[in-house]
């Protein structure tokens, strides 16, 4: 076997490579964000790399109509509310003085309650029979894959789901298909290829000539898989690398898409503020576990923004990788993550909050010259 | 939400067992693991209580190491290329 590389030694080679020119490399895991964030990778790599945030971040492309269901669940329909801690803090499009998240359901006397597994729902069920209890479930194939165990195992008479599950390759498909997809070379996202295996990445280079590698989520990870995906640009010579052998293996995790498959069916799916895309959404198989079919569904007619994003809000854009975080208008001036306007600065995955948290500041604005600092 | 947390496995009871990284000690679902062989010390991925990959120790590495050996080897045999059976 080769000798083990550390981080310096990649970013030597990444340095050594003959770029000649911009080389757009976009990442579609709020994960990765998070650590080519953390450990600064920007600053480290050559001015020719740009590292595109895109389509990472379930819950920022969560319907808003579905957020407006679970509070509405919440504070109407006398149940007990769980979802992941992430979603209690988005906002939906609601005046104002009125409740407008999750968390403000609950400070209102609403049941609902942040759970970190799948577990924890069943188990809050089981210890009230008699209470419904509805578990509002966003997330990726990696987060579905254990909602889809939860349901194979059997869940309580009294739990049923509202699901927003969504796969991920389907958003980058949309982009390649748009005709502009903004970036040049793909990361392919560790945890996702974990579950499903890395052949679902396989159309990016087969079909759209991008070069792409599948990489983990420590800094030597990442920088394999920029070294990758940068060699591939430059040599022409392309192929779907894997640089995350620890767990991502042919195929995946076959019991967890035997579970999927078994529970769940994929479905023509609505992502926020960028509209519905083809076989993108995991459905319920089952009729007896779907939510919407115990409960009465919410009224959207007076809420003329439902679905959107927030009023002046660059979400969308953001997620796609279309802008940066900081270019949006809001980022860091009306927008941080202790009053967030849209998902993207709420959920720890979102790149807006990512990029905060990492200490990139709003830009000047415009009009002010170079070199002077903003108040 | 899509990040795993490496653990190891201190106990198998059923489907459940219990794991522990950085001295924190978890109840894990291993449910998704059915086919694997598991045992006590192994290490898994897991993510919202559920371990969704057995680890093997392997690091970060790309496929080009693999193409950049072969080139390098053929090099060095080009020269006696000729040569050779």
């Amino acid at each position: 076997m080769s000798a083990t590389r550390s981080a310096r030694d990649w970013l030597e080679r990444i340095h050594a490579l003959p770029l000649r020119g911009r080389v757009r490399i976009m990442n579609v895991c709020g994960g990765h964000e998070r650590s080519i964030t953390r450990a600064g990778l920007r600053t480290l790599l050559p001015a020719e790399i740009e590292l595109i945030p895109g389509p990472g971040c379930p819950v920022c492309v969560c319907p808003e109509e579905d957020i407006h269901q679970a509070i509405h669940w919440a504070l109407t329909a006398g149940v007990t509310l769980v979802a992941f801690g992430d979603m209690l803090r988005v906002p939906i499009d609601r005046p104002r003085r009125e409740i407008r998240s999750l968390e403000q359901a609950r400070a209102a006397g609403a049941d609902v309650r942040p759970v970190a597994s799948p577990t924890e729902a069943v188990r809050i069920a089981a210890a009230a029979p008699e209470r419904p209890v509805v578990f509002f479930a966003a997330g990726f194939e990696t987060t579905i894959a254990p909602v889809a165990a939860m349901l194979a195992e059997g869940i309580p008479d009294n739990l049923s789901v509202l699901l927003s599950g969504r796969l991920t390759w389907p958003a980058v498909a949309m982009l390649l298909a748009s005709g502009e997809p903004g970036f040049d070379c793909l990361i392919a996202p560790g945890h996702v290829a974990t579950v499903m295996g890395p052949e679902e990445w396989a159309f990016v280079v087969r079909e759209h000539r991008i070069p792409t590698a599948v990489a983990g989520f420590t800094p030597e990870s990442l920088l394999a898989a920029i070294y990758s995906t940068l060699r591939q640009h430059l040599e022409g010579r392309l192929f779907l690398d894997n640089c995350y052998p620890e767990v991502v293996r042919p195929g995946g995790n076959p019991e967890a898409r035997a579970l999927l498959r078994r529970t769940l069916e994929v479905v023509d799916a609505p992502w926020r503020g960028i509209g519905i895309l083809p076989a993108s959404g995991f459905a319920l198989a089952a009729h007896s576990w779907d939510a919407r079919r115990r409960h009465p569904p919410a009224d959207h007619r007076d809420r003329p923004r439902a679905g959107g994003m927030p009023a002046g809000c660059d979400c969308a854009r953001v997620v796609l990788g279309r802008i940066y975080p900081d270019a949006c208008k809001l980022y860091g001036r009306t927008c941080t993550p202790r009053t967030p306007v849209g998902p993207c600065m709420v959920s720890d995955e979102g790149a807006c909050r990512i990029w905060w948290t990492g200490g990139v500041r709003a830009p000047a604005p415009a009009e002010i010259p170079a070199g002077v600092q903003a108040p | 939400m899509c990040l795993g947390i490496p653990m190891r496995i201190v106990e198998i009871h059923g489907v459940n067992a219990r794991c522990e990284a950085k001295g924190v000690s978890r109840e894990v679902s291993l449910f998704m693991l059915q086919d694997e062989p598991l045992q006590v010390g192994d290490p898994v991925l897991v993510h919202v209580g559920y371990a969704i990959q057995k680890m093997t120790p392997q690091e970060a590495r790309s496929t080009w190491e693999l193409f950049d050996r072969a080139l390098a080897a053929e090099e060095a045999a080009a020269p006696s290329g000729g040569e050779h059976v």
